[in-house]
């Protein structure tokens, strides 16, 4: 060992990285609206999870962001849902919120398609997802004919549980938004 | 300079007798051909960057014709982007780089490679799990976040031989026989040290909400930055220098540059949440992370753009230099890019678009492909002494050149449209007719880069199976820190 000299390099490279852990991972932790669920909020439902699961499996995150921003591109959403706090997604493991937008966001879906609009609104997602250009002959979405009704059913679940607990538990406000 | 014990035989390179040789011991003799282990990695890069590049053509057919290979579940989209992804950064980019860091770090050392036989083993440990963890995917079981989708034990298994691979490269390093330290290895060794903690940290632990998003991206932007990056910049800073037969413009600069880069890098995960629902503090120490990048990155052009001041004879004459080239103009307007996209005005609209998809291909392919294949050509004609096809390499020269120029150009001006339609109050549905035809130019650029990718390879392959010439300027051992000029 007679040439030490990386290791001074190594101490100051360990102090910048650590710097920037501590600030980006070790700092977050103790961010107040991250540890706490939103008001409402509700966790998801074994059939959520379950379609929670298949979403991630088959990849609709790189295409779906789940993040309302507050900015002019989503001041639509903004207007109709609100923007998406931290405390939106306490019970997201693993995160979703997406970094693409080749097709729509989907964190208030369940207020678009959610199941207030009862049995039409689910025949409209689960006809969507086995053949998408049957309703839109421009979109370019895969057609998820191959799941089983059964995981169609519980992504139908899943996407129609987005943003639908910032109205459904007190119906007054939900008519006051529509 | 003229004083350093520059090792001028083959004996030097005999393992020396002050190390640790435990795991050297355990030595295949087939496996302890010299540069044996480089060639493994490098070649593997090679042969992933095809397999990402056929994957990507498959992709973007099937963004303008989604019925193209509907119906069998491996092949959906959703599916096949983790893959090109996972394939482009640890096949191709860190496969390809590991490469050039196995081929440099023993020149700059003037050190004999501590393990070969670990290094090929770990290469071929590498493909067969990174097989493994993107057949996973396909058949569903991915972990869901970007650039971590590969599950368990997968995962874990890149970890740990990452950990072997910094242990071969790390010892050589400390045994080195050159005492001083080139510019590039202080970027290898940025490369190889914090590596498993983020990767650890991002792939192994679990988060909730937004703290794992923030984490998510704390990852991923590390692996390009500390990761990807540095081996990149390393691998330039060895071979343009060498293609020139010049010392680099300065040693200062490349110093700034380096400490810079290490500082301010590690910052800018958070830039992919801007505006987004996280702390405004996360979002402002990576905006102002972000921006501070034009420090490395003006300092890294200015470095290489003296370099290579009124070379323009051999950018006519050397195509591996030409490519270098590429990557540099790459590597600079892709940092400025990225500085400039973290400007939260300009972020507001442009973030979910497809610039961002055009600035990562700038930097994958006009950076890291570019950078990767100068150093092949470099390879094969200044160290294995091998005369490979002038036409075809101009040929691949060429196409990948339009290929990047009309992908970059077709992805960022269609990002621009889509952030001012959806600013102008259209929805992601409204634009879906825009894109068509962008999205065709975007795979008939990916295609012709496709093609000159095979043509490398055909050229590699008849190259390499060719007699050698007695080429001049060889990157012998001799030569190394003659053409290094003053090393830091």
């Amino acid at each position: 060992m007679r040439f030490i000299r990386e290791f001074p390099i190594i101490v100051a490279l360990s102090f910048l990285f650590g710097l920037a852990f501590t600030g980006l991972v070790l700092g977050p932790v103790f961010a107040s609206d991250i540890a706490q669920p939103s008001a409402k909020l509700v966790a998801y439902t074994p059939t959520e999870q379950a379609g929670r699961h298949i979403y991630v499996r088959e990849g609709c995150v790189y295409c779906h962001s789940q993040q309302v921003r507050n900015v002019k591109a989503d001041q639509n959403m903004v207007d109709a849902y609100g923007v998406s706090k931290a405390g939106d997604y306490y019970y997201d493991l693993p995160h979703l919120l997406g970094t693409s937008r080749q097709g729509p966001d989907l964190s208030n879906e369940g207020q678009v398609w959610g199941k207030a609009s009862g049995e039409f609104a689910r025949e409209y997602l689960i006809g969507h997802f086995k053949n998408p250009r049957e309703y839109n002959p421009q979109s370019i979405m895969p057609a998820f004919n191959y799941l089983s009704d059964r995981e169609l059913e519980e992504l139908t679940d899943y996407v129609q549980s987005l943003g639908a607990w910032k109205v459904t538990p007190d119906p007054t406000e939900a008519e006051a938004k529509s | 300079m003229t004083t350093s014990p520059v090792s001028t035989s083959t004996s030097a390179l005999s393992p020396s007798d002050d190390r640790l040789n435990f795991p050297q011991t355990i030595a295949f003799p087939a496996l302890e051909r010299r540069d044996y282990a480089m060639q493994t990695w490098l070649f593997s890069g090679v042969f992933w960057m095809v397999v990402a590049a056929s994957i990507g053509v498959i992709e973007a057919v099937k963004l303008f014709h989604p019925e193209f290979l509907q119906g069998i579940p491996a092949l959906a989209y959703g599916r096949l982007r983790p893959v090109h992804v996972n394939i482009g950064i640890f096949g191709f980019m860190s496969m390809g780089y590991l490469g050039a860091a196995f081929y440099m770090v023993p020149r700059l050392t003037q050190t004999a490679l501590y393990s070969e036989t670990l290094g090929v083993l770990t290469a071929w440990a590498w493909n067969l799990n990174l097989t493994g963890g993107v057949l996973a995917i396909l058949m569903g079981f991915s972990k869901g976040k970007e650039y971590e989708e590969m599950p368990f034990p997968f995962d874990m298994m890149v970890g740990l031989l990452e950990i072997a691979i910094a242990g071969n490269l790390f010892s050589t390093i400390t045994v080195r026989k050159e005492p001083r330290l080139y510019v590039s290895l202080w970027y290898i060794l940025l490369a190889i040290i914090p590596f498993p903690i983020y990767y650890t940290l991002g792939n192994v632990m679990k988060f909730r909400g937004i703290e794992d998003a923030i984490v998510n991206w704390f990852y991923s932007h590390n692996l390009f930055g500390l990761w990807l990056t540095s081996l990149g910049l390393a691998t330039l800073y060895y071979i343009v220098p060498k293609q020139l037969n010049k010392p680099l413009y300065s040693h200062a600069i490349s110093f700034l540059g380096f400490w810079t880069l290490a500082a301010f890098y590690p910052w800018n995960g958070g830039h992919h949440v801007i505006w987004g629902p996280v702390p405004m503090w996360v979002m402002s120490a990576s905006v102002t992370a972000s921006i501070a990048m034009l420090i490395p990155t003006i300092a890294t052009m200015v470095n290489f753009g003296g370099t290579a001041l009124g070379t323009q004879g051999v950018m006519k004459r050397d195509i591996s230099y030409r490519f270098s080239i590429l990557a540099y103009l790459s590597y600079v307007g892709t940092s400025l890019w990225g500085s400039t996209l973290a400007i939260m005005d300009l972020n507001a609209k442009l973030h979910f678009t497809s610039t961002t998809i055009a600035h990562v291909h700038l930097g994958f392919v006009g950076f890291g492909l570019a950078g990767l294949v100068a150093f092949v050509y470099f390879y094969l004609e200044r160290s294995l002494k091998l005369g490979y096809s002038r036409t075809l390499a101009e040929w691949h020269f060429w196409l990948t050149t339009i290929g990047i120029i009309g992908y970059v150009t077709s992805m960022g001006w269609l990002g621009w449209l889509e952030g001012s339609e959806w600013a102008a109050g259209n929805s992601v549905q409204g634009v879906l007719e825009l894109r068509y035809w962008y999205n065709v130019a975007r795979a008939g650029s990916g295609g012709l880069l496709l093609i000159g990718q095979l043509i490398l390879v055909w050229n590699i392959w008849k190259t390499m199976t060719s007699p050698p010439s007695d080429g001049a300027g060889l990157d012998d051992l001799k030569s190394v820190s003659l053409n290094e000029g003053v090393v830091l």
